[in-house]
């Protein structure tokens, strides 16, 4: 590929950079989070466990702030006149930076899992090594949603300043912490019906919704792997939610639908593609931004 | 018309209602070294933009190498060294991974330590730009832009923040490049050496081409007399003493 030599430079400069070596660190300590009811439910499994909580507010936040700067970082300093200079195209200079971004992120966090690993090799014994690296794959699979959404978004906006806040109050704060919230009341508004997070109605189109986000999505698909329980809540709340004679506010298919009941949209599948698209869609925006018009 | 490194026909930049580049024709051979001068703001740095693709003309047609620069940007590049005005260096990278980071996006076969030797940086290959003088940071920039003896040399105020040790290794550049035979675009508002480095000029003034033709044809056009300097030459076109209309009746 033309780009290859872009996307090592750009691997390199993150993978030797202090803010992801501290993020590594920040999710082994986030991450590891035994439970009773996770142990309960996954036995020594739950070291795959812990890497969906280390991806569940932590990573996505750090990845964010790590790739906001990418293209609109260049602009503003001028650097981006010698990448523009090389015999590239700028969808080539888009794929390289989110390619290169997203290796030069993952190396460092898949040291953090390792180390995650041996934690949970030590605490609770052996897990199953293909179930552990599916979940890492999911979760790395969901980095490079998070760059590629971070980049895109870097690359339309003319000021440093508005990338911050645009993948902080557009993505981190809307479409990873609140986005239950979000859907919940977007659902009520539009159908008139009240939804108590405790006995949700057994709505299709309601955790449909639930499962847009990117981060709904990844924990549909890591739950999959998993095999705790068709939701885009975390693990341990699915594990909660399902156990006889208790109440919590998780969305867990099996739980709210009676058997075959269930739409056959939610299927977990789904959750693989709403994440291929979050990867393809805001990029394949930002390309039609970004080809067009002045780059400086 | 591949005979010609540069061609502009009617180029236009608006912003908003401001034309930062007004209706340019401009022709670059291909064996010529030609100075593109203008006071600050004239529109040089705007022209650049776009012959290189990093913005896009309103109107008007435009050639490097005889190719159209945004929609074979690949080839265009691949055949041309840039040396960007206002540009920042990569601060967690020595000297040679910038230079590798060219050299292997080229695939061309060049080795840092020769390029660095010839713009004097040979003692600073391993060196963290972090640590580099303006100076320095200029000399690696027109480094990269020798990577892969490129036929056209785009070098925008290559003299900026350079002692005159540095001028001078730019001027030999300058030289060695276009016998090697490659073209040499440069703007530059340091008079002096335009004088010493130029087959031929042109002179940018609010956007339009005021003058244009060898620094002899100049002194004549513009009656500045036989020992005129390109300063004397730049104020009489730039408005200094005659009205620019009238200037650029005589020059077209």
């Amino acid at each position: 590929m033309r780009w290859s030599p872009l996307a090592r430079k750009e691997a390199r400069t993150v993978a030797t950079s202090k803010g992801v070596w501290l993020l590594a660190i920040l999710l082994v300590l986030w991450g590891y989070r035994p439970s009773y009811v996770g142990w309960d439910g996954l036995g020594a499994n739950i070291t795959a466990g812990y890497i969906q909580v280390a991806g569940t507010v932590l990573l996505p936040l750090g990845v964010l702030l790590l790739s906001y700067q990418s293209i609109v970082g260049e602009r503003t300093s001028g650097s981006v006149k010698f990448v523009l200079g090389l015999p590239l195209t700028r969808t080539d200079v888009l794929l390289g930076k989110v390619v290169g971004r997203t290796a030069g992120i993952a190396g460092p966090v898949s040291v953090a899992f390792l180390v995650i690993a041996g934690i949970g090799l030590v605490d609770h014994g052996l897990f199953d090594p293909l179930l552990f690296l599916g979940i890492v794959f999911v979760t790395l699979l969901y980095v490079g949603v998070l760059v590629s959404m971070a980049v895109s978004i870097s690359a339309v906006v003319s000021r440093t300043v508005t990338a911050a806040g645009a993948v902080f109050a557009g993505v981190f704060l809307p479409l990873v912490l609140f986005w239950t919230r979000i859907s919940t009341t977007v659902f009520t508004q539009m159908t008139g019906i009240p939804v108590n997070p405790f006995e949700p109605p057994a709505s299709g189109p309601l955790f449909f919704l639930l499962r847009l986000s990117p981060a709904g999505a990844y924990h549909v698909v890591s739950n999959w792997v998993l095999g705790v329980g068709n939701s885009a809540n975390m693990y341990s709340h699915v594990l909660t939610k399902l156990q006889p004679q208790t109440s919590t506010n998780a969305y867990v298919v099996e739980a709210t639908f009676p058997p075959g009941t269930a739409p056959v949209y939610l299927h977990e599948a789904v959750g693989f593609l709403v994440l291929l698209a979050w990867l393809v869609v805001p990029l394949g925006l930002a390309r039609y931004h970004f080809t067009r018009g002045d780059a400086v | 018309m591949s005979d010609v490194a540069i061609l502009t026909e009617g180029l236009t930049k608006q912003y908003g209602s401001m034309a930062a580049v007004e209706d340019l024709d401009l022709t670059v051979e291909r064996d010529e070294i030609y100075g593109f001068l203008g006071p600050n703001g004239a529109g040089k740095s705007t022209t650049i933009g776009i012959l290189m693709d990093y913005i896009r003309p309103t109107d008007g047609r435009v050639r490097v190498l005889g190719r159209n620069p945004r929609t074979d940007v690949v080839d265009v590049h691949d055949r041309l060294g840039i040396l960007p005005d206002r540009y920042s260096l990569y601060d967690g990278l020595t000297a040679r991974r910038h230079l590798e980071f060219i050299i292997d996006t080229k695939r061309a076969g060049d080795s840092p330590e020769t390029l660095l030797d010839r713009v004097g940086l040979e003692d600073a290959v391993d060196q963290s730009v972090a640590t580099f003088s303006q100076g320095m940071e200029q000399r690696l920039a027109l480094a990269m832009a020798l990577v892969g003896e490129p036929e056209l040399l785009v070098l925008d105020e290559p003299f900026t923040g350079l002692d005159p040790h540095g001028v001078r290794t730019v001027r030999e550049i300058v030289h060695e490049e276009n016998e090697r035979g490659a073209a040499v675009f440069f703007s530059s508002h340091v008079l002096g050496q335009v004088e010493l480095v130029c087959d031929r000029i042109g002179i940018l003034h609010e956007g339009r081409l005021v003058a244009e033709g060898s620094i002899e044809e100049l002194r004549t056009e513009t009656g500045v007399g036989p020992d005129g300097t390109v300063e004397e030459i730049f104020v009489s076109v730039t408005g200094g003493h005659a009205p620019v209309e009238e200037i650029t009746e005589v020059d077209r």
